[in-house]
């Protein structure tokens, strides 16, 4: 192709222009303040002085960073893994429908995760309340004694984890079925001409086929739960806050709550890390798997 | 095959089917729930029986949170600040888009490594420095501050430049040949030949603006400046512990998100499979 | 309307040359077709003229303007694409107008060379529409109507016809001829099928291997090969080489029969003995040669008869349609030697006089 080298870079520099001063502003800007105020004992907003790594040597025997550090783990452990379980299972179920049908069942099973953090919260808030909430009626016809399940420390992650799986698991399936589709009718009318089995079908081509949506879905909430804030802080209005802390709550507590810049800072870039390791760390295992193939 | 173990699928076949229909119902039946809570009066609504369906059908909830409260003000504020997120992610993220995937120009790797990049670093780490930001520039309590943020939305960039490469290359040449300069193949050429997926992308960017609660819940102190997303939680005296009401509020927080959903629903769909890197 | 010249000119992508100091003279409304095998560089030949590709090294004149350097745009040239590339968004109108409305030119010329194009290729009816909304002959038209508004002065075809079924194809081809004489203006065709290149054009490029093969009309191309590649490459059936050695006019080929061949080859060596099929004929009694048959191909008016010589060369002869030849029958054939080609080992040909 005949290019005019001048021209287009010039044409190009007038495309990216709005987007670099964007990008620069709201992105490698704040990258780099982040990391620049964590070496300092600056308040929210102001300067402070250099202290080196004192921010982070604290975080080591700090009670309150350990709490958010192993109830983010507790929480991505509760919510991924059996997340991308239970949106595979339901994917498969959905499957089997076909047409208007199918349309239906899937927008049941999708409008959750259309909806803000704050309607999520008041949907459950009113189901699981320990008053009047229809899930409490539940229990006693069961006779299971009614617990306030946002104000016990041992429900709260597992109550959390459950209402984000079902707030997030209508994204999971959408893969899930986008991954099924993909996969060629002709193989399982080849299987069933070769006499296999609705569970050997599922074991020995479904399940193998479908592995790389369910790595993409794993790696992706992954990532996605580590970050987790919204659900942790609104239902733990007018609960226990403090046994409640995960990585992101304990970064805004630090920096709005006490006013510690620096301090906040540090635990952000702690988090930082963590994510783009994960992130990094899932990049190359998927190279890994392709390069296998 | 025998006759009687092929019937035997059939059966296992439609529990699996009733199984789904079943759990699909109880999955939205938070969702109805809360929306027929908001439909009975208050006293109806603490009844200690489970009643599927209003016995007085009321919209004093949606009359005293219309009126009463600011929410009409809060709907301005997510209207003005989605829509403008919106506007300003897609239109910047289409010309890089385009200029990745059809121009040639100095520095054009490492733009796009640092937008693949900007993919792993989570932004609610930023938020300390997006407030110092936007407080410095006194943004805060504004709709440019709140909107500022939310503009780091790479995989907009990366569908976009997707798309662009799959436009084949007749197209160009043949716009080249007609005499068309850059801008008009890109405006007159890409961008029409792809308002599918504009419209897609549009309407998600919207969605998640609207949702995001994280950074407008920073940036804004005022209630008069919440957007509908934070304002509905955080001025519970507004509502005291009327759960009707509260829920009300709930569901007019939603509505426009899952209208927006339901009459869009494969332009949704097919954007959010786009967005995790399926092509849909 | 104009006459284009390819003057020394030469490509290369990366180390790689593309096209090798290629000389060529386009008569003004010429039709000349570019032919050759996919990678022999014609269609890389067509884009350089259209200015879609880079012209390394010689010139380009169109209408005797320097166009070596010009942008594609400014080139006054239209070209036609396999794909049509007709945009999808834009009715049959706002496709033909685009290219005129970039320049600027007045809405009411716009619309009456539209009109004029609509009417040429009627499709007056059609102007409404979008792409998805024709047939695959009507895009067709509506590519070429593009090309017709901008009153080029020369237009170029980049393998249009290769997306239509064969009946279409054949409608088609015989339209853009028509079109051409009633035009009168200059054409370059690009395509791989010699029955296009056959028909339709007043002059044949064979290309290969990214050098020019032979530049003639289509009668000469077939009757005067000027090498192996373009007697092998042209007709179909293909023609016939059968190894042999040449002395004091005559061919001895590997079976042990002689052939007489009136050709001036230079000096007596061993030569490649090239006929077409339609030259070899079935005969009763004695003939140049003979063989055993393999395969009958009955076509209606004539019969082609594949025949393994005693030394196990192939040769394809004709014999009448009602033919009687059966597999496995033994069969005379005579050559008519005044159809002879020979080919050196370097691939040049001599005629029989």
């Amino acid at each position: 192709m005949l290019r005019n080298t001048r021209r287009e870079t010039l044409v190009a520099l007038v495309l990216i222009a709005p987007f670099l001063a964007i990008y620069g502003l709201t992105f490698v800007y704040p990258t780099v303040a982040m990391v620049n105020l964590s070496f300092t004992d600056a308040p929210l907003i102001g300067p402070g002085q250099w202290v080196g790594f004192d921010n982070y040597t604290r975080l080591a025997g700090e009670r309150r960073f350990d709490t958010a550090f192993w109830n983010t783990a507790y929480f991505v452990a509760l919510s991924v893994i059996p997340g991308t379980f239970v949106a595979m299972v339901i994917a498969l179920g959905v499957s089997r429908l076909t047409g208007r049908m199918q349309a239906l069942v899937l927008a049941l099973f999708f409008l959750p995760y259309i909806l803000p953090v704050s309607v999520v919260y008041r949907l459950w808030d009113w189901t699981l309340n320990f008053q009047f909430g229809i899930a409490m009626y539940v229990f006693d016809i069961w006779g299971i004694e009614r617990v306030p399940i946002f104000k016990t420390t041992t429900w709260f992650m597992p109550a959390v984890a459950f209402v984000t799986i079902w707030w997030t698991c209508g994204f999971s399936i959408l893969l899930f079925l986008a991954g099924l589709r993909a996969i060629p009718a002709e193989i399982y009318e080849a299987a069933s001409l070769d006499n296999t089995g609705r569970w050997t079908m599922f074991r020995r081509i479904t399940w193998p086929l479908l592995w790389p949506v369910t790595a993409l879905v794993t790696t992706i909430q992954l990532i996605l739960q580590l970050k987790i804030f919204d659900q942790v802080y609104l239902f733990s209005t007018g609960g226990r806050p403090n046994d409640n802390l995960v990585l992101v709550y304990y970064i805004f507590q630090r920096a709005f709550v006490n006013n510690q810049g620096g301090r906040a800072a540090a635990i952000a870039v702690v988090l930082f890390l963590i994510v783009v390791i994960v992130s990094v760390l899932n990049f190359q295992l998927m190279r890994l798997a392709e390069r296998r193939k | 095959m025998t006759a009687s173990s092929a019937r035997q699928i059939n059966l296992v076949g439609g529990i699996i089917t009733l199984l789904t229909l079943i759990i699909a119902i109880l999955w939205a039946f938070p969702i109805y729930w809360g929306i027929v809570s908001s439909l009975k009066p208050e006293n109806e609504v603490v009844r200690p029986y489970i009643e599927l369906w209003p016995e007085t059908l009321t919209f004093e909830h949606y009359i005293f949170a219309l009126t009463e409260t600011q929410i009409g003000r809060w709907y301005i504020n997510s209207i003005a600040t989605a829509v403008g997120a919106t506007i300003l992610t897609i239109s910047t993220s289409m010309l890089v888009g385009y200029a990745l995937s059809q121009l040639r120009f100095p520095l054009r790797r490492p733009l796009y490594w640092l937008i693949l990049a900007s993919f792993m670093v989570p932004t609610q780490t930023l938020i300390i420095n997006h407030f110092v930001l936007v407080a410095n520039m006194g943004l805060l309590n504004t709709w440019a501050g709140i909107i500022l943020p939310q503009l780091i939305n790479p995989v907009v960039i990366i569908v976009y430049k997707q798309f662009f490469d799959q436009v084949p290359r007749d197209f160009r040449e043949a716009a080249v040949m007609d005499n068309a300069g850059e801008f008009r193949i890109l405006f007159k050429v890409y961008m029409p030949m792809n308002w599918g997926v504009t419209t897609a992308l549009a309407i998600v960017t919207f969605i998640w603006s609207w949702n995001s609660f994280l950074w407008p819940f920073l940036a804004v102190t005022k209630t008069e400046m919440m957007t509908i997303t934070v304002g509905i939680t955080q001025v519970s005296d507004a509502f005291g512990v009327y759960y009707a009401s509260q829920l009300a509020a709930a569901v007019l927080a939603g509505l426009p998100v899952a209208l927006a959903y339901l009459l869009f629903q494969r332009r949704v769909t097919q954007a959010i499979t786009l967005s995790a890197g399926i092509k849909g | 309307m104009a006459e284009i010249i390819l003057d020394k000119v030469s490509k290369s992508f990366g180390s790689v040359r593309v096209i090798n100091e290629v000389y060529l003279t386009i008569q003004s409304g010429e039709f000349v077709v570019f032919l050759g095998p996919s990678g022999s560089g014609k269609s890389t030949l067509l884009r350089m003229i259209a200015g879609l590709e880079t012209i390394d090294d010689g010139r380009l004149l169109i209408g005797g303007k320097e166009s070596q350097t010009l942008p594609p745009g400014q080139r006054n040239v239209a070209m036609v694409f396999q794909n049509y590339a007709l945009y999808p968004h834009m009715t049959v109108r706002d496709n033909m107008a685009f290219g005129l409305r970039n320049i600027k030119m007045a809405a009411p010329e716009v619309e009456r060379r539209v009109q004029d194009a609509a009417r040429m290729l009627e499709m007056d009816a059609l102007l409404d529409r979008r792409p998805s909304e024709l047939s695959g002959g009507q895009r067709q038209r509506v590519a070429i109507g593009r090309a017709i508004v901008k009153e080029p002065a020369a237009f170029l075809f980049d393998e249009p016809l290769s997306n239509l079924d064969a009946a279409l194809r054949v409608r088609t081809r015989v339209e853009l001829a028509e079109l051409h004489q009633r035009m009168n203006s200059t054409m370059i065709y690009v395509t791989h099928d010699q029955t296009e290149a056959m028909t339709m054009s007043d002059r044949i490029v064979i290309l290969n291997d990214c050098r020019i093969e032979q530049i003639g009309t289509p009668m000469e191309v077939y009757t005067r090969p000027a090498s192996r590649f373009v007697a092998g490459f042209i007709g179909s059936p293909s023609m016939n080489f059968l190894k042999g050695s040449y002395k004091d006019g005559a061919m001895t080929l590997l079976d042990g029969s002689r052939i007489a061949a009136r050709v001036a080859v230079p000096e007596a060596d061993t030569y490649e003995l090239g006929i077409r099929p339609e030259a070899v004929k079935v005969c009763e009694g004695e003939g140049d040669t003979k063989g055993q048959v393999k395969v009958v191909e009955h076509l209606g008016e004539r019969t082609l008869v594949h025949v393994h010589l005693s030394d196990g060369s192939a040769i394809v002869a004709q014999d009448g349609g009602r033919s009687q030849v059966q597999p496995g029958d033994e069969v005379a054939l005579r050559f008519d030697i005044s159809e002879l080609h020979l080919f050196d080992s370097s691939g040049k040909a001599w005629h029989a006089e």
